[in-house]
């Protein structure tokens, strides 16, 4: 169905690295991720302690009420165990509430930091990275990824440092408590870690395949609902349902695996533990009969306690490891990301425009979308200050790359552009397109009201310059809708209106360099009629490079310019076009030939 | 709970399954609680036994049972007994993993299925509602709630299902067990449960609460992202970054402080049922001590009771957890079900064999649901079979609402469509859009291969017809010539690496392919040069020279082969007749008409002028020469 892949990365024997860099992030929390350890490990040690209270309490108040030994005290030593209890309790909600406290801060912190440094570096990024990049994925990214990573070195974390804790407590007191017995249960320790990573990297290589099929499904979502209006009116309603149900099966099978291998994985571990409390039953037995018992009941009780809870600490050990390697490719996802550099950066001494006259000059300039494929060589062009420019051809001929190249968009990968004789390469970009003023083909509105959308250009402008840029834009008859949604990305306007909008826009800006990329042909005539009586006034005596089709957008131009292969074939303005009766002349009375069978019909 | 029937009908199907699971649970849970029973064997009978002298006091089925397999105690045979206990123990528990396998492996089978299902039946659904919906949805949260909603119910189903069920068993079976033993103590050690329940479900409508919002918020945030990646070039080129980063920051440090308000309420939640959880064991201990010292229970039985209470009670710390987790599942239950509950478009009316083509709009008028004014008022034309017509006006005048009133994504306000005589409304909608061929304006192709992309309306299509479709459109050349895989070739995402007009001209092929009975072409050729829609008119007159055809454009130069024109301004129909009419009318038509024209006939002027200035020139060369 979908052929969207994303980057793959590796994710075997990444998963050091990729800790090194998450917990560097949370360590610019240190106070809260000491506190959190802290936390974790009080938790873990109360847990280990537990079975020691309660063998000092078999010990020493039961077995004395059995054999008869107990004194007068016995209630009082009770007691004294129940408020024990109880304050362990009281200990260890304590250290909960603080694990969970210091957790979710870690999360939220992080996960916001993540974010935040995602989303300015997209900013930064130039358009070769949006062009080869899906926007799903991008988007993606900030609102998936961030929240995987970080759950991963908060909730997830707890399990770990939980489960290192308390192994090493139990062992520790284990050994102190009797070490032969000791032995007997951490014999079984590594036998259980062998196993549960066996099992690990077998479910790890299903949720692996899972988890691709997913992003493929998400994918198919984000498709098929864009363009649903596109399926009813071929009627593939129930071919596209088809489809997916082939897909969501794959996902289905790989799910299911990962979750029977899952499913084998508790038992055994649990397996495993429980020989070991065998084997405690029988030596612990062994030792409590012999001739001078060489432990006691409650200490056997104790250490049959901890046999058969082992297995859960490794358990959350081996969850950790398993969430951890889900993670790693979100994380790379992320942080390739972060380390992307901007093919466009401004240099470090940039200076920045103050004024720009408008002259703009192509030296020289080669350029290729991707390599090897030259859509512009050795170009020269000199546009002076003032001029107004159309550029002409057919398409794919150059044209629209001429501009993006004029806006910074793309920068030459060989040669000079310079806008006022400096190469625009010494400056900043930011002040170079504060006095551009661009409206492109597609119009793209923003959430918000036309007044809003209008502002974006000139966020200090006033009510009264914001309609007025309106009127400009031939949008008279919208001026009383001003305040009225635009819409996501402005449904609730036809096409046509929203380009008016666009064009707003870039008039309130009043920008030393106008540029129209087709700009006009999906308004109507009238409608273009009104906007370039509007504009005429503004484009007088300011630069401006104007791509169209429509005879009458380009034939008030001061010079045309006939692109085609990525170089100028005629240039002129109209007249002296039409009397060389090249290219240019070709183009356009064709137009004529129709309007003249018209014109003869009616006459 | 609404919650509770939902996850009822999306896992159903499937209950004998999960009944089946919950039985093997059941019996799993079963074994684990007879592994204390063993310890009080050895305790009771063979330690103390063998200390003492004595037996206990408190036998039942269990160590009858236990007592009749392994051989009888005495002194010296100690270890053997004890070598069985162990082996017994160890069998139990085999059986105990093994009953857990086939349930853990039943349930995720089940759910599997049920999620597959769900997300299926949400595709589906999806790709029926009408478009409207869309118009008031954003795409983004859609999304999300297929997906990421969609997860949550997966996640809940095939863990916290099981795990409710498996703290109920073993509440209820260990609860009996110490029933068994002694009842005033049973009741003494779970009589702290009623108040970790309470604690839980308060806490659980505030949790709900809360996480409702903190998802609002990060839809809003993804939107923010989604709007400002789409919309990159107008960012980028409006020197927007500053200030888009200022408000996602805004956006961002909202969701955090609703996380953190979550974080607020998890972090009183779960140390309380842990202090609730340490009082009930407090309790525990201190009154079986008591009847220890009175003799009315064993040491073994003490032992017993103790994992007992363990066994209950430790699990209500799960609660918590399920507690929070069913909150969040609810949540993105409501979410799904929202868009299940929306009702789809009914496909069901007449289908013909094929239309002949008339189309009559009487006294439509049309708003949107939402819109304050009529963007059709009043309408009423008719369209004979096979007329070519032709539709123009200034933008935001009606014309693409006709279309989408004649695909029947919208119905009328007000008046009534006829399609050969019948409404429109009773035809299906199904065999409407099969019949109709509309070109829309804003073109949108699949992620797939050009070959695919055109003959999406019939994938068995045969490559000969998508070319002849291709050549037809004027796109053929440049597939054949510019791309790398020529048909084969993947379009992007959106189509992104074509050019607007190359992407129009796909979906003309597109349609062109389906050869409709009726053609809509709205605004398709804005973008494409003035050649190419020579051509591509020239290619299509042919086809649709007794199609009924409705051709939206700007350029009076489009419609000029067209039978009549229909003039529409502001929802108001305002001039209807062939172009010689509407000419001698001298009404909007013709002002359009002359103010396109006038620029030709300057430069026909100026051609004669031109031609002029040539033969004045050659009359000078000329008389040159005669000097």
């Amino acid at each position: 169905m979908s052929q969207l892949k994303d980057k793959q990365f590796k994710t075997k024997g990444e998963l050091f690295p990729f800790m090194k860099r998450m917990l560097g992030y949370c360590f610019k929390y240190p106070k809260i991720m000491y506190s959190f350890i802290a936390c974790v490990l009080v938790v873990a040690a109360v847990e280990a302690i537990y079975p020691v209270v309660w063998k000092n309490l078999i010990d020493n108040a039961i077995m004395p009420i059995l054999s008869g030994t107990a004194g007068a005290d016995t209630k009082e030593i009770l007691i004294k165990y129940f408020i024990i209890f109880l304050l362990l309790g009281f200990i260890l909600a304590g250290g909960v509430f603080g694990f969970i406290n210091f957790a979710g801060r870690i999360m939220e912190n992080i996960m916001f930091d993540l974010r935040q440094k995602m989303f300015r570096k997209l900013q930064e990024l130039s358009f070769s990275y949006y062009d080869k990049a899906a926007t799903g994925w991008l988007i993606s990214r900030i609102s998936l990824d961030a929240v995987k990573v970080t759950e991963l070195i908060s909730w997830t974390m707890i399990e770990l440092i939980w489960g290192i804790g308390m192994i090493t407590f139990c062992v520790i007191v284990m050994f102190i408590l009797h070490w032969k017995l000791a032995l007997v249960v951490t014999i079984s320790l590594p036998f259980l870690a062998f196993i549960s990573i066996k099992i690990r990297m077998l479910i790890l290589r299903f949720s692996r395949e899972a988890r691709k099929t997913n992003s493929e499904i998400t994918a198919s979502f984000n498709e098929h609902i864009n363009g649903v209006e596109v399926n009813k009116s071929l009627g593939q309603e129930e071919r596209v349902s088809e489809m997916f149900s082939e897909l969501s099966e794959k996902m289905r099978l790989s799910s299911y695996k990962s979750a029977y291998y899952s499913a084998m994985y508790t038992p055994l571990v649990i397996f495993g533990g429980s020989v070991s409390a065998a084997f405690v039953i029988y030596y612990g037995g062994i030792m409590t009969l012999g001739i001078q018992p060489d432990i006691s009941v409650g200490m056997l009780a104790a250490f049959f306690g901890f046999a058969t809870s082992m297995f859960e600490p490794i358990l959350d050990i081996s969850r950790f490891y398993s969430q951890a390697q889900n993670s790693i490719s979100a994380g790379e996802r992320i942080f390739s990301l972060l380390e992307t550099e901007p093919v466009i950066k401004d240099k470090d001494n940039a200076s920045l425009f103050y004024n720009i006259l408008g002259e703009i000059e192509f030296k020289n300039v080669s350029f290729s979308y991707v390599e090897g494929i030259d859509v512009l060589k050795n170009f020269n062009l000199k546009i002076n200050a003032g001029e107004s420019v159309a550029l002409v051809g057919e398409t794919g001929g150059g044209k629209s790359t001429i501009i993006n190249l004029i806006c910074r968009f793309y920068e030459p990968t060989n040669g000079n552009l310079l806008i006022d004789g400096i190469d625009y390469k010494e400056m900043t970009t930011q002040s170079l397109r504060q006095h551009l003023g661009i409206v492109l083909q597609t119009p793209h509105l923003f959430s918000g009201t036309i007044h809003e959308n209008i502002k974006v250009g000139k966020p200090e402008a006033g009510d009264e310059e914001i309609l007025q840029a309106l009127i400009t834009s031939g949008g008279e008859e919208m001026i009383d809708r001003i305040h009225e949604h635009a819409g996501e990305a402005g449904e609730n306007l036809s096409l046509g209106e929203k380009q008016i909008i666009s064009f707003a826009r870039a008039v309130i800006k009043d920008p030393s360099i106008f540029i129209m990329d087709e700009a006009t042909s999906s308004v109507d005539t009238l409608t273009e009629q009104k906007i370039q009586k509007g504009i005429e006034g503004l484009l007088k005596g300011r630069t401006s490079i104007i791509i169209a089709h429509r005879l009458s957008t380009i034939r008030n131009c001061d010079r045309i310019i006939v692109i085609s292969n990525g170089s100028v074939i005629e240039q002129g303005n109209h007249f002296e076009l039409m009397r060389a009766k090249g290219h240019y002349f070709n183009l356009y009375t064709r137009q004529l030939r129709k309007e003249r069978e018209v014109r003869s019909r009616e006459s | 709970m609404i919650t509770i029937k939902r996850l009822f009908e999306i896992l159903g199907r499937f209950r004998y399954s999960y009944l089946g699971a919950g039985a093997l649970l059941c019996l799993s849970i079963a074994f684990r609680i007879l592994e204390p029973k063993i310890l009080q064997l050895s305790i009771d009978n063979v330690l103390i036994k063998t200390i003492n002298g004595k037996t206990n006091i408190g036998n039942d089925f269990f160590i009858s049972t236990m007592l009749n397999i392994i051989p009888d105690v005495s002194t010296n045979s100690v270890g053997v007994v004890l070598i069985f206990v162990g082996i017994i123990f160890v069998c139990v528990s085999l059986l105990r993993g093994g009953t857990m396998f086939f349930s853990s492996a039943m349930s995720s089978s089940v759910t599997e299925h049920a999620i597959k299902n769900l997300k299926d039946r949400l595709f589906t659904h999806i790709q029926k509602l009408p478009v409207s919906y869309f118009n008031r949805i954003l795409t983004g949260e859609l999304i999300q709630r297929c997906t990421g909603d969609v997860e949550t119910v997966r996640k809940f189903a095939s863990m916290q299902v099981v795990e409710s069920m498996r703290m109920i068993f073993i509440f209820v079976l260990s609860f009996s067990m110490m029933l068994s033993i002694h009842v005033q103590y049973a009741f003494i050690a779970v009589s702290v449960v009623p108040f970790i329940l309470i604690s839980c479900y308060f806490f659980l409508k505030k949790e709900m609460a809360v996480w409702e919002e903190h998802e609002k918020q990060q839809d809003k945030l993804t939107s923010i992202t989604q709007e400002n990646i789409t919309g990159i070039r107008v960012v980028k080129a409006f020197a927007l970054e500053e200030s888009e980063i200022n408000k996602f920051t805004e956006q961002n440090s909202l969701k955090k402080d609703w996380g953190l308000k979550l974080v607020r309420i998890n972090r009183v939640l779960w140390p309380w049922s842990d202090v609730l959880i340490f009082s009930q064991i407090a309790i525990s201990i201190f009154a079986g001590g008591m009847f220890v010292m009175g003799g009315e229970i064993t040491l073994g039985q003490y032992l017993a009771f103790f994992t007992y209470s363990s066994l209950v009670t430790w699990p209500m710390r799960r609660l918590a957890q399920i507690t929070t987790e069913m909150g969040i599942t609810k949540v993105a239950l409501d979410r799904i079900y929202s868009i299940l509950d929306e009702k789809e478009e009914i496909y069901d009316g007449i289908k013909k064999e094929t239309i002949e083509g008339e189309i009559e709009f009487r006294n439509v008028s049309f708003k949107y649901n939402d819109a304050d004014g009529y963007v059709l008022k009043n309408v009423s034309f008719k369209i004979k079979a096979g007329e070519n017509i032709a539709l123009i006006g200034s933008s935001g005048s009606g014309k693409t609402t006709i279309v989408s009133l004649l695909m029947r994504f919208y119905e009328p306000s007000e008046g009534e469509i006829f399609l050969d005589g019948i409404g429109l409304n009773k035809y299906s909608k199904e065999f409407l859009r099969e019949k109709f061929g509309v070109v829309l304006q804003k073109p949108f192709l699949f992620s797939t291969t050009i070959k695919e992309n055109i003959a999406y309306s019939n994938p068995e299509t045969h490559i000969d017809e998508i070319v002849d479709s291709a050549v037809h459109a004027s796109i053929h050349e440049i597939i054949e010539e510019k791309l790398p895989e020529s048909y084969d070739t993947i379009i992007g995402e959106r189509g992104v690496t074509l050019s607007g007009g190359q992407k129009q001209r796909l979906t003309i092929a597109r349609t062109i392919l389906k050869n409709p009975d009726v053609m809509i072409f709205d605004d398709s050729t804005s973008s494409v040069d003035t050649e190419t829609e020579y051509h591509i008119q020239n290619s299509i007159n042919s086809l649709i020279k007794n199609k009924t055809t409705i051709i939206i454009a700007y350029r009076v130069t489009s419609l000029q082969f067209c039978d009549r024109i229909i003039v529409l301004e502001k929802g108001k129909l305002i001039e209807e007749g062939s172009h010689d009419e509407l000419y001698e009318r001298k009404g909007y038509y013709r002002k359009i008409f002359d103010l396109q024209l006038s620029i030709e006939d300057e430069i026909k002027n100026e051609l004669s002028e031109t031609s002029k200035e040539k033969s004045e020139k050659r009359k000078f060369s000329n008389s040159k020469i005669e000097i």
